[in-house]
């Protein structure tokens, strides 16, 4: 048939314990240009609520391997969401291990409570083909984490398409040139010489 | 000259929303290389054991019943009550091991009705 080759992208995952490491992030190097999207795991609320409101990356990754060390708060993830930033689950961890699956019910649960379902992208850090599953069965493990149905399906559908376009534009967009009219001053007008002609200096 | 207007149509309509009682889904399981294939007791004591690592015991007793079972391909048809779906359908979805075994549930189809299990518009091969 006529179908379309797959686009594979690229990502990158930066685990940031401490603030020294998100300079990378902040200078325009050529390594960081490279990568379609950008992630950020950050490891304390500090570094949480830098990645939402100042970081500029596309995802924010939530730890689902083990107890968070810091509760979510409403004004970064909310400037997070103003931003078009989402916040990422990760769902292998569940399939392989019976306490990680407590972890992160608990934690997307939190993070739903926060942040209610808005900026969710639910994703697989699956190392086996037989570890992936399928969109539906995803989207009905958002249900699981207390999203509404629409807001499940969007996670795996729509808030992915949006995270990739965001990558897009933080690679394409460095700066804006605009141009506003000077308003003249009326004295300007009464005088008849051209402007080569007028004395550049006071007398 | 006026038209004489055509009566107006008189209709009712009415929106059911999760009207049906059991929910029937079309599952296969998929085994890795050299496993041996569960008999039909083997596969309901496993999903039965998925929904209590998930959901515990209240989610062990939701009655869900297997359908038909083919060993060969290792799928089967479930049917489970509408309220019970979601339960099963995640409990499926986190299975991680049969035997201590990486294994996989592929949840082919689902719909509340039975009939529209029998044809699968995903088999139909484009040209």
């Amino acid at each position: 048939g006529t179908s379309k080759r797959i686009k594979v992208l690229t990502r990158l995952t930066l685990v940031v314990s401490d603030p020294s490491h998100c300079n990378i992030l902040r200078s325009t190097s050529a390594n960081i240009r490279l990568f379609d999207i950008i992630a950020v795991f950050p490891k304390t609320e500090k570094l949480f609520h830098i990645a939402c409101t100042t970081l500029d990356v596309d995802l924010v990754c939530i730890n689902v391997t083990e107890k968070l060390p810091f509760y979510f708060r409403r004004p970064p993830v909310n400037m997070a969401i103003d931003r078009g930033i989402y916040f990422e689950l990760l769902y292998t961890p569940a399939i392989k291990d019976s306490t990680m699956r407590r972890y992160t019910v608990s934690n997307a649960l939190s993070l739903m409570q926060i942040c209610k379902g808005k900026n969710i992208v639910i994703s697989s850090a699956a190392e086996r083909p037989l570890e992936l599953r399928g969109p539906y069965d995803v989207a009905n493990l958002g249900l699981l984490f207390g999203l509404s149905e629409s807001e499940a399906k969007a996670a795996v559908s729509t808030n992915c398409r949006a995270t990739i376009l965001h990558g897009e534009t933080r690679k394409s967009a460095c700066g804006i040139v605009y141009t506003v009219k000077k308003p003249r001053k009326v004295e300007e007008e009464e005088t008849t010489l051209p402007a080569f002609k007028k004395a550049k200096t006071q007398a | 000259m006026a038209r004489a207007e055509p009566p107006a149509a008189s209709f009712e309509r009415r929106v059911l929303r999760s009207a049906a009682e059991y929910h029937y889904l079309r599952v296969r399981l998929e085994l890795p290389d050299g496993v041996t294939r569960p008999t039909v007791a083997q596969f309901k004591q496993l999903v039965v054991s998925a929904l209590r690592e998930l959901h515990g015991e209240v989610g062990a007793a939701l009655p869900v019943d297997v359908l038909t079972y083919e060993e060969k391909t290792v799928s089967a048809i479930l049917r489970v009550i509408s309220s019970g779906l979601v339960r099963l359908w995640s409990a499926l979805t986190l299975l991680g091991f049969y035997q201590n075994r990486r294994c996989a549930f592929r949840v082919l189809q689902t719909s509340p009705f039975l009939l529209a299990l029998a044809g699968n518009s995903r088999d139909l091969v484009l040209d």
